[in-house]
């Protein structure tokens, strides 16, 4: 009793230890990785055969995806279980974390020790600090043991594209995808009012100002939450991002990566802004608009507005046209990419889609093995990704999905499962309807350029409570300022610079130029 | 008391009612809108905005509501039996733990009182209580994860204990201990009988806390047939906000069905409706207690 107590102790004195230094800095980082590396290393000869894997013991993998569990899943992993167990000798559970909480869940999951072997990561689940970490196996040598089929699939460059610090933590998705913004607008109205296309600022203003004559009751612009100062910035510059702007005001150009100059203050700042004020004078948005709580896209979709600039990337404006065609069949959707006119269209990041092995993990080997079955087996993929064949889905026209029943209705609809990490370009299939989509994808492959900057590991630890502080001073000088709000722009302009200043801009941009310049020099750009 | 009621002046009276109705009114407003939120159709809340009589009536937030009610009737029994299993034991330790702690011949009190109030004010944080539960105790999936964690509250303790300090004489428990009665005995037919008004707050508290609760759900329970009612319904809307603010900067599309505001509505009224109605039964047992005059001299 007493000892066991005693290590209870330790072990919560411990974590508590770790995760002070997980919160206080760098410190402790630089010993860290070396103990990972010395705890991978026994257990890879512990574990390890000649060739292959050791498969005599029977295991239960623990599977963590984000999001909801689809209604039909204790089937679907009933089926894959017995296909598993037929393979590799091992199960898997599958569980999912919700959408609530989830940042807080995954960040209790990774470091409360419980023993996972497959989660999900991604940029926004902030994938490089957690390796950083050293959250996650590195992969390097498992893969060409485990998963040698899983280590061809994936393409050279992608494996280089996902390394922090040398090491892969993650098995990237191999499908390209593109999430740049672009402008959506009603063309059935555009024709009606003989207003040009909107794809330019100019052209953008006609069109609105257009609407705004001829559908006094309309919205010009869908954008209540102040999107439109991003997206503006896409489509007038060959900003670095593909979509929204970069952080803490700065400006990089895609074509000019270490040309990190400040955009908040300069002169072109002041020139959108001044533009943003007469559109607010124009009425382009109501009054309130910083208040406005529903989402742009459903106001768009909705026939509330006229026009969104932000956040409608090709997926999302597709989504408009369905539900568009629905309810409003006289009704025209219209499109503009950012990408045309920016000149190059950059798809996603690897790192935007992937599955890590924790170090808690007890069965490494079996859980990338099992992996490698769910990328490139096809009976495994498509029962993950659509479900059963004849109950869930059907394929139409030899390559088409099509749902069976309803999304009420149906238990598994497509990708239930937020199976974006292993979907196999080989093995998908799409909805007659995303057509449009894969069409538009064609026509960015012909314009495509890497992107160089979604994997970008900033570490912000350095300049924590400046970059809070900056957030606030923002959102409370900067966002009346882009929606118009305030009469004097140029003295609202220094009022906010000031601000920033006094909360640590200069001492933000200073360590993120530095930070983003080493990252160039590591990616060879 | 009854003079009191005669000087209130007229003016006074209107005044006062006046107040109290603007108050319940306000209270009421956001209940109101609310209601005929969920009897208006989507598209016209999106379009409108809401309105205290429904724009455009339709009945499809309590269609969707209600077409796949399995996990919501689920969800629903889950929360009621936890609910009525966690007040009753809870009641049963709280009520047990005010009592000894309130014994003037209990030696520890103090320092078990202390020891109790200690935990209120330093707690281990979550990381360190969310290994205990699912690595030593291994609760992670349980039923029992719903209702141990908020079976005893410091709070609720130390106040059951003030009010059976304040409700029970010292005297009763001497006279019923000379008249024979053993401990356990003088528990069940003094300190509970007399205390009522406090278990009825106790309880109510405890109730609330265990209908209210969605956080346990949301970190120890992976199984969708055990989530509660409150999570259920925030997961919902969660998912929603998921999905506005998500999808636009990552591409991710999810394909499940996404409640849209007049489901949210109608499900909000849906989760509310039985707790309100605790608040009548209840409300009998908050009369004073019943002790004036047990103890002369």
């Amino acid at each position: 009793m007493g000892k066991r107590r005693l290590f209870t102790w330790c072990t919560v004195t411990l974590l508590t230890a770790s995760m002070l230094a997980g919160c206080g800095g760098t410190k402790n980082e630089a010993e860290k990785p070396a103990v990972d590396k010395s705890e991978t290393k026994t257990n890879n000869t512990d574990t390890s055969s000649a060739t292959g894997i050791d498969t005599s013991e029977k295991v239960e993998l623990q599977f963590y995806m984000l999001g909801d569990a689809p209604k039909d899943l204790p089937t679907i992993q009933e089926e894959i279980n017995k296909l598993a167990l037929a393979d590799l000798n091992a199960t898997v559970k599958f569980n999912f974390t919700t959408w609530t909480d989830w940042s807080q869940k995954y960040k209790l999951l990774l470091s409360s020790g419980q023993p996972i072997d497959l989660i999900f990561t991604a940029d926004w689940t902030e994938y490089q600090s957690y390796a950083k970490k050293g959250a996650f196996l590195p992969l390097d040598e498992l893969l060409p043991k485990a998963a040698p089929k899983l280590n061809e699939f994936v393409p050279k460059d992608m494996w280089e594209a996902v390394k922090i610090d040398k090491k892969i933590y993650t098995v990237p998705a191999t499908w390209k995808e593109y999430v740049t913004e672009g402008i959506a607008y009603r063309e059935d109205l555009r024709k009606k009012y003989n207003l040009p296309k909107p794809e330019s600022l100019e052209t953008l203003e006609q069109y609105l100002d257009g609407i705004r004559k001829n559908e006094p009751n309309m919205l010009p612009l869908a954008d209540n939450q102040g999107y439109h100062a991003g997206a503006v910035r896409q489509l007038t510059t060959k900003i670095v991002n593909s979509s929204n702007t970069v952080p803490y005001g700065l400006n990089i150009m895609y074509d000019k990566p270490r040309d990190v100059t400040s955009y908040w203050g300069s002169p072109q700042h002041l020139a959108d802004l001044k533009m943003y004020k007469t559109w607010a004078d124009k009425g382009y948005w109501p009054k309130n608009v910083l208040n406005i709580k529903d989402s742009g896209h459903d106001v768009f979709a909705n026939g509330k507005a006229a026009a969104i600039l932000g956040s409608e990337n090709p997926n999302r404006y597709n989504d408009s046209v369905i539900k568009i065609k629905s309810l409003h069949p006289d009704w025209e959707l219209g499109y503009f990419p950012y990408p045309n006119a920016k000149g190059f269209a950059q798809p996603v990041h690897p790192i935007h889609n992937g599955f890590a092995i924790p170090r808690t993990s007890k069965n490494p080997e079996r859980a990338l093995a099992f992996y490698e079955k769910l990328v490139t087996d096809k009976r495994y993929n498509w029962l993950t990704q659509y479900g059963i064949e004849g109950k869930n889905f059907e394929v139409e026209d030899g390559k088409y999905y099509k749902m069976l029943g309803d999304a009420q209705s149906n238990g598994f609809p497509r990708e239930g499962m937020q199976g974006w990490a292993w979907r196999n370009p080989q093995f998908m299939l799409f909805d007659k309807s995303f057509d449009a989509v894969l069409n538009m994808f064609n026509e960015f492959d012909k314009i495509a350029k890497p992107d160089i900057f979604q994997g970008f590991p900033e570490d912000w630890s350095p300049y924590q409570a400046e970059k809070a502080a900056v957030e606030q001073v923002e959102k409370q000088y900067l966002y009346p300022l882009n929606v118009g709000l305030v009469e004097d722009v140029e003295g609202g302009l220094k009022l906010f610079m000031e601000k920033a200043k006094q909360a640590g801009l200069d001492k933000i941009q200073e360590e993120y130029t530095k930070q983003w310049l080493k990252y160039l020099d590591d990616i060879g750009q | 008391m009854k003079d009191n009621h005669a000087g209130m002046s007229l003016s006074f009276k209107i005044i006062s009612y006046i107040i109290i109705s603007i108050l319940s009114l306000t209270c009421l407003f956001p209940f109101l809108l609310m209601i005929s939120g969920s009897l208006t159709s989507n598209e016209s809340i999106i379009r409108d905005g809401f309105h205290l009589i429904p724009q455009v009536f339709s009945l499809e937030g309590y269609n969707m509501v209600f077409t796949f009610p399995d996990q919501l009737i689920k969800a629903y029994s889950v929360t009621i039996f936890v609910t009525a299993i966690g007040t009753v034991t809870g009641l049963f330790f709280i009520t047990m733990a005010g009592f000894v702690l309130q014994r003037k011949d209990f030696k520890y009190r103090n320092q078990f009182s202390f020891f109790i109030y200690f935990t209120t004010l330093f707690g281990g944080g979550l990381v360190p209580w969310y290994i205990m539960i699912t690595n030593y105790f291994n609760l992670g999936d349980t039923y029992a994860v719903l209702i141990l964690p908020g079976l005893m509250t410091p709070f609720l303790i130390i106040l059951m204990k003030n009010f059976i300090k304040s409700a029970v004489p010292d005297e009763l428990f001497e006279s019923a201990k000379i008249d024979g009665a053993n401990d356990f005995r003088i528990y069940r037919s003094i300190v509970l009988k007399l205390s009522m008004p406090g278990i009825a707050t106790v309880g109510l508290f405890l109730a609330l806390s265990y209908w209210n609760d969605w956080f346990l759900s949301s970190l120890f329970i992976n199984d969708s047939s055990k989530y509660q009612l409150q999570y259920y319904l925030y997961n919902m809307i969660n998912t929603m906000l998921f999905v506005s603010q998500m999808s636009s900067g990552t591409g991710v599309t999810l394909a499940q069905e996404i409640p849209t505001e007049s489901t949210k509505m109608a499900m909000a009224l849906v989760v509310t409706g039985p707790i309100v109605f605790l608040y009548p039964f209840i409300q009998r047992y908050f009369v004073k207690g019943l002790t004036v005059g047990a103890v002369k001299g």
